[in-house]
């Protein structure tokens, strides 16, 4: 039994930048002025002086019709209507949880929007509150979808689908939500066997694929389910996604199921999941992962 | 470290006078010969293998809710335990409970030097090891966002007294009808050479911290504290030079250790609830017959008033 | 410290991949994250290195002066440490809230390097019973990501190597004064003899097995973890020829337990052996680390990458 242990020097750092083939887009630091003109709304990561429309942020514009924002890449989570959000249950209050969402506020999920045990058209009953525990505890990860926005930008979440909810045996990895493209669907099952849900809010959650046990009846069965060990094969899988997602994340490249992909069958050629700790390999995949989407772009 | 000018400091470049004797020229090898006589058998009279008898009781400090008074031959410490108090300056809640130690060595405790009054460092990483003991053994979930202190005051040092301090306060806190998973009880050994000496004295611990000039010489001081019944170990202290092999041999002897002293320390508590049964039941007796006094009297009265 | 907040699951899925020998990031559980060290950091010190094992990330100065050896100690010279957790690392820091965690691994290190077969102090002698070299070692702690008495071990050892004392070059004796004159020359200096300088080594246990180098998440599973410190091999520090150098066995120089848990004694035993095996392999990498550095510096004039990222 050796371990595996690796010290390199500071002249051997390897440099993260995958340059992409398209341009790089204009880049405003805090007090630049981004347009003079008073026909702009005013957007997050700016503000108004002397008539001007300022940068208050280091980022790149996003303009959608007349509201200009600047978006840095170390952001919190901005939620918006109908994104998927990974979040961990915080506290749990009267009559909805606390939740934590990578957000500026904590976000809400009321009792009244998950799905509760015995159907959808159900009275929720003063039991329920006090059963609300049972059903998700401080520390407990979900899957949600934003529902609404409040007026103070903190967000309410639903689960009222069976797609969403609790989220059981696997791996979180934090990123940075402005890595997170936004797509149709954020739950994948890649086809090497796994499933990841992409968290519009940077959370992406990497677990087993579920077999379909999940019917109402066999409780017992989904308790049990929960608490099996995960098969090597799978844990293996599981360990490779995970660090090809640090791989792309390290050189700032953006997330979804097709670069996730990309990069994992590019550190196939590493038999170790282990050698993908390394900075070079970590660049070599991710350049490679870079590479095969340009070429798909130009396609 | 600043000084703490409320107390009469003394001189601070002051040398102890020892210096000036014989025994403080001696080279390693005279002291290292010294320790054991040509029978084998130590200074103080003892085998290798063989501890000092532990003299324990408890109710040494009357008005802490716990406390204990453990003797080691010349190794002498004191323990009190007090009520739970809410923990201090905390504004986050926690579940389980804290212990706060504190360990510190009266001045004339050390035959070496003066201990200074404020406390330095070997006092405080004594603090950290003596939490790092009790804590597994106290049941903390029973009083959540509450600090129990215990505080240990070693009055006479003579070797293995991290052991004793810990020994002390499992008893204290056990006076204390503090709730515990196990008795806590702890031992400690030095190695010199091939040689382990079980419960060694403050003269056998200076010699095994001393490096030798040989090489690869095993040396070194090891405190183990236990807790047996449930067969863990709490905590494990080891500092000095020595093989795997030798720390593995050492463990084996200190389990055994303080798997000895249970019977000690149960018997200390078990006398401890006979005795309190016997004050008792005195003190009902007593009642009772005060009590027929009194009827015995009143009956005369009521003679006396039906009389008149 | 409190680590990140987890639900039941993750905890089971993480002690799962624990007892498989299978770590959610595919390390086995004596695997090192990979780590980056640079010496010579500082200018102002006599020997300094940065060390940045995933996110923690640590620097070590090394400050020599002139000391009066102890009376009971004429021939050897002094080494302290001390720990300094930076409000910049976590929040908890702030105030004297780092001071706990300062205080036991300052401690932690001055009882790792206390044996001669550790760190010879007498290599530090200037004058016997007059004058000493004293060391002081300032660890800094830039940022805290789990696993700080590993990489702080580490790092100074790396600063060790790195520092050079200067050379005596006469030493009068002036009625009972001792008068020193050092060489003003920086290339005229020795180095220490850090070759068997103690690494440490946590072991983190999560059920009943133990790994080396845990990430927050792993930290927060467990209970109790133990730090075993082992001397290391001059073999891995020399440019020469090892052959004629004696290969000595690495040997516990501390060990302590952290944590409110506690271990049966047969996992104790099995984490002390684990605790070797990987601390072994540690010094390996951290002398082949430190060899292929110095050579960089013979061969080209070394440039200083510092804190530009």
């Amino acid at each position: 039994m050796t371990g595996h242990v690796s010290i390199k020097l500071a002249s051997e750092r390897v440099n993260h930048c995958v340059a992409a083939n398209n341009e790089l887009p204009r880049f405003y630091t805090p007090g630049e002025v981004i347009s003079g003109m008073q026909d702009f709304m005013r957007g997050h990561g700016t503000y108004t002086e002397d008539d001007c429309l300022k940068s208050s942020v280091a980022g790149v514009m996003q303009k959608v019709n007349k509201l200009i924002c600047i978006r840095p890449l170390k952001s919190r989570y901005v939620g918006e209507i109908g994104d998927v959000v990974v979040g961990r249950v915080l506290e749990v209050q009267q009559r909805r949880w606390k939740i934590e969402t990578n957000s500026r506020l904590d976000s809400v999920l009321q009792l009244s929007s998950v799905n509760l045990p015995g159907g959808e058209l159900r009275r929720r009953s003063a039991e329920d509150e006090q059963m609300m525990r049972k059903h998700l505890q401080e520390g407990d990860l979900i899957s949600a979808e934003v529902q609404s926005v409040f007026s103070d930008g903190s967000l309410s979440l639903h689960t009222r689908s069976l797609k969403y909810g609790k989220l059981v045996q696997g791996t979180l990895v934090k990123v940075f939500p402005s890595l997170i493209k936004r797509r149709k669907n954020h739950f994948h099952n890649l086809p090497c066997g796994i499933s990841v849900i992409i968290g519009n809010n940077g959370y992406i959650w990497i677990s087993p694929q579920q077999q379909d046990i999940l019917l109402e009846d066999n409780k017992d069965e989904i308790q049990n389910y929960e608490l099996q060990p995960v098969s090597r094969t799978d844990r293996e899988t599981m360990a490779r996604v995970k660090n090809c997602i640090a791989a792309l994340v390290a050189s700032k490249m953006m997330l979804d199921d097709t670069s996730i992909m990309f990069a994992f069958e590019e550190s196939l050629k590493y038999d170790n999941v282990k050698d993908l700790l390394d900075p070079e390999a970590m660049l070599d995949i991710a350049f490679l992962a870079q590479h095969r989407i340009n070429t798909v772009m130009e396609d | 470290m600043p000084l703490d000018f409320r107390r009469f400091n003394g001189p601070e470049d002051s040398v102890s006078y020892t210096r000036f004797t014989q025994d403080f020229l001696k080279s390693y090898d005279e002291l290292h010969n010294e320790l054991i006589n040509k029978s084998n058998l130590r200074k103080d009279g003892r085998a290798l293998d063989e501890a000092r008898s532990m003299f324990a009781r408890t109710d040494m400090i009357s008005q802490a809710k716990g406390s204990a008074y453990v003797e080691l031959k010349k190794t002498k410490v004191v323990c009190s335990v007090f009520d739970p108090r809410e923990i201090p300056h905390q504004n986050e809640f926690s579940q389980l409970g804290q212990i706060f130690c504190e360990v510190k060595f009266a001045p004339f405790s050390c035959s070496r030097q003066r201990r200074p009054a404020a406390p330095d460092a070997e006092d405080k990483s004594l603090s950290v090891a003596l939490r790092q003991a009790l804590e597994p053994a106290v049941c903390r979930h029973l009083f959540p966002n509450y600090q129990i202190d215990v505080f240990v005051y070693i009055i006479e040092h003579d070797g293995a007294c991290l052991a004793a301090a810990i020994n002390a306060a499992g008893l204290a806190l056990a006076d204390a009808a503090v709730p515990m998973y196990d008795i806590i009880t702890a031992s400690s050994i030095a190695i010199i050479g091939d040689k382990m000496f079980v419960d060694p004295t403050e003269e056998e611990e200076h010699v095994a911290m001393i490096s030798p000039d040989s090489e690869n010489v095993n040396h070194g001081i090891i405190t183990m504290s236990m807790l047996s019944e449930l067969k863990q170990v709490s905590d494990f202290i080891q500092i000095g030079s020595m093989d795997t092999d030798c720390v593995i041999k050492a463990m084996d002897i200190l389990e055994k250790e303080c798997a000895k002293l249970i019977p000690n320390i149960q018997q200390v508590l078990v006398m401890n609830v006979v005795q309190n049964i016997e004050q008792q039941k005195k003190l009902e007796e007593e009642a009772k017959e005060r009590e027929a006094a009194l009827n015995a009297k009143l009956e005369e009265w009521k003679t006396l008033l039906n009389a008149g | 410290m409190a680590g990140p907040l987890l639900s039941s699951t993750e905890k089971i899925f993480i002690l799962h991949g624990v007892q498989n020998d299978y770590r959610s990031d595919g390390r086995s559980n004596i695997d090192y994250r990979p780590m980056e060290l640079e010496t010579d950091v500082v200018s102002h010190a006599s020997g300094s290195a940065r060390l940045r094992l995933a996110n923690t990330d640590i620097l070590v100065g090394v400050k020599t002066e002139i000391d009066v050896p102890k009376p009971d100690n004429p021939g050897k010279g002094k080494i302290e440490f001390f720990v300094d957790c930076s409000a910049n690392a976590t929040p908890e820091f702030e105030g004297r809230g780092g001071e706990q965690l300062a205080n036991s691994i300052s401690n932690m290190m001055q009882r790792a390097y206390h044996t001669s077969q550790a760190f010879n102090l007498k290599q530090l002698c200037i004058f016997e019973g007059k004058q000493c070299w004293k060391l002081y070692v300032d660890i800094l702690i830039l940022e805290c990501g789990g696993n700080l008495c590993d990489a702080v071990s580490l790092a100074v050892k790396a600063a060790l190597f790195n520092t050079r004392l200067p050379f005596v070059k006469a030493a009068l004796m002036d009625g009972g004064n001792v008068d020193l004159q050092l060489s003003d020359d920086p290339y005229d200096s020795k180095q220490l003899d850090i070759g068997c300088a103690p690494l440490l080594v946590t072991l983190c246990k999560i059920g009943d097995k133990c790994v080396v180098d845990p990430s927050a998440e792993e930290e927060s599973c467990s209970v109790i973890s133990l730090v075993v410190g082992v001397t290391g091999n001059p073999k891995f520090y020399c440019t020469e020829d090892t052959t004629n150098i004696l290969n000595v066995e690495c040997k516990c120089s501390t060990i302590g337990m952290n944590g409110p848990g506690s271990v049966a004694p047969k996992t104790l035993k099995d984490a002390i052996n684990q605790g070797i095996i990987a601390a072994k392999c540690l010094d390996e990498a951290l002398g082949k680390a430190l060899l292929r550095e110095r050579q960089e510096t013979i061969v080209m004039k070394k440039h200083s990458y510092g804190f530009l990222k």
